[in-house]
């Protein structure tokens, strides 16, 4: 059946957004995204190919492997809708999305995770974790905002953005200048855990020290015993071995009778 | 042992539905990171009566895990499961609020829950390879609702690992709890010494892996910026730690302008 074919929109666009929501739903170890990203086409897809077996053929196209940062993927479904169009309405009738989700995927996975995970990430926990340690209890809600206004922003916006530009990835680049904000975010992150171990005397009850000592020697004493922890994790070990690690030195303290 | 009373099981379930809920934000759906430890365990602290369980479980794990990233095909630990097991199992285990030994204890359980988790990560990713080449098989009017269907089996499928791994760890956590409250006294202070090091640990292993160097600088900058204004001039905590935020920024801006 042939019917008319219609125009993307904001509606359409946001409908992709809210349905990339749902990229990792059935995220698997070979498949990854693919199910998730032509789930989350199928409606702009349905739209532009009135037609079943066109519509069909083009779903084939977006049940190819796909796998990059989830955040990120907003970018390329932007990109891959325009796409679309422009082939369904005869402005592009050669566009080979296969080739630039190919193309995008991988790169923009491994600048997303750097950026995301690596230091956006470590940063809002850096400094929600420092709060609540210290008795702030809207430490949780700062994490979430602070988190969030990156996530939704950016995730929206690169949306949008990749269907603007088409996929030029570049242009987003110069726009945002992830690696710089990322190389920044970690440093940040390393400042407020050095702000969260001078803060040491004044840490919530359950996490303070009784030993009688001047505030500053607590501080410095916490310093000296992280870059001593440091040190030795430089040497390997998962985060359950130095948790276990640290159990036992705990109890064979605790045995030997000092108490902090 | 607690009790396993009507309440104790209304409790577990009611906790094993939180937890399959906010599991969903960890991989399946939105990403938002209300399934992060900061977040997770305080909120699982205030549904069951003791917010100080979640904060102090919530606050360490959560500088414990946070760098151990989904990147590529590994699958990290289920660092929300554990939160959410770990805070219950401190929070059932004594109704009038657990002490700091039990909390430091419900912690270490996490290390006993973390590869059961990965396990049961691995049979979720099976069960959703299965259900992507059911969509893969499909083909005309079929196709749509293969994937529609594989996505809600999707979602299902990260529910009842979360569900259902709360369901077993809590019980059997506070099995442990039993045994542990008729461990000799010291084990007792062990675990308080454990808690109250757990977050130089968690530091430590940001540290780690944010900075190729064992002494940094730059932690030192923080250190001495919040050393100066916190115990000096006794400035409150989130002023002091957004000074040190702020010496962080300058000294990014500084080391990038030198080089």
């Amino acid at each position: 059946m042939n019917g008319e074919r219609s125009r993307i929109g904001i509606g359409d666009l946001l409908i992709l957004f809210g349905r990339s929501l749902l990229l990792q739903a059935v995220w698997s170890i070979d498949r990854m995204q693919t199910a998730g990203f032509a789930y989350a086409m199928a409606p702009a897809l349905r739209k532009l190919y009135p037609d079943a077996g066109e519509y069909e053929a083009r779903m084939r196209v977006h049940l190819e492997y796909f796998n990059t940062q989830p955040y990120f993927a907003s970018f390329i479904l932007g990109a891959a809708v325009r796409l679309e169009q422009d082939r369904a309405e005869g402005r592009d009738p050669g566009a080979d999305a296969a080739g630039l989700k190919a193309s995008l995927m991988a790169p923009l996975g491994a600048l997303g995770d750097s950026f995301f995970w690596g230091a956006l990430k470590p940063m809002c926990a850096a400094a929600a974790s420092a709060a609540l340690i210290t008795g702030s209890w809207w430490a949780p809600l700062l994490f979430l905002g602070l988190f969030n206004v990156w996530h939704v922003g950016l995730r929206l916006g690169m949306l949008f953005w990749g269907y603007a530009g088409g996929g030029d990835a570049v242009a987003l680049m110069a726009r945002y200048p992830f690696t710089r904000m990322a190389r920044r975010f970690k440093i940040i992150s390393l400042s407020l855990l050095g702000g969260l171990v001078a803060l040491m005397p004044f840490w919530r009850q359950e996490f303070r020290t009784v030993v009688p000592v001047p505030p500053a020697a607590v501080a410095g004493a916490g310093l000296a015993a992280t870059f001593l922890i440091v040190a030795i994790m430089r040497r390997g070990g998962s985060p359950v071995q130095l948790m276990l690690g640290l159990a036992a030195l705990c109890l064979a303290l605790a045995y030997a009778g000092v108490v902090l | 042992m607690p009790a396993f009373d009507g309440h104790m099981i209304a409790s577990i379930l009611g906790v094993a539905l939180l937890g399959g809920i906010i599991g969903l934000d960890r991989t399946a759906a939105g990403q938002f990171m209300i399934s992060q430890p900061i977040v997770a365990g305080p909120l699982t602290g205030w549904l069951l009566g003791d917010v100080t369980a979640g904060v102090v479980i919530g606050a360490t794990l959560e500088l414990i895990w946070v760098l151990d990233l989904p990147v590529g095909s590994f699958v990290p630990a289920d660092a929300t499961t554990c939160t959410v097991s770990s805070t219950a199992i401190a929070a059932l285990g004594a109704p009038a609020g657990a002490e700091l030994p039990l909390i430091g204890f419900s912690i270490l359980l996490t290390s006993l829950m973390v590869p059961a988790t990965m396990k049961a990560d691995g049979l979720v990713r099976s069960a959703n390879f299965r259900s992507a080449d059911k969509v893969m098989a499909a083909s005309g009017p079929d196709l749509g609702r293969a994937l529609t269907r594989a996505q809600l089996r999707g979602l299902v499928n990260f529910f009842l690992k979360s569900a259902l791994l709360c369901c077993l760890f809590i019980p059997l956590g506070l099995a442990f709890v039993g045994v542990f409250r008729r461990l000799p006294g010291f084990a007792q202070e062990a675990m308080s010494l454990f808690v109250k090091l757990l977050p130089l640990l968690g530091v430590a292993a940001i540290v780690r892996k944010l900075s190729v160097m064992t002494v940094d600088r730059f932690v030192l900058t923080g250190f001495a910026v919040s050393a100066l204004a916190g115990l000096l001039v006794h400035t409150p905590a989130p002023v002091v730690l957004l000074l040190a935020a702020a010496a962080g920024w300058i000294g990014a801006v500084y080391r990038e302008r030198r080089t």
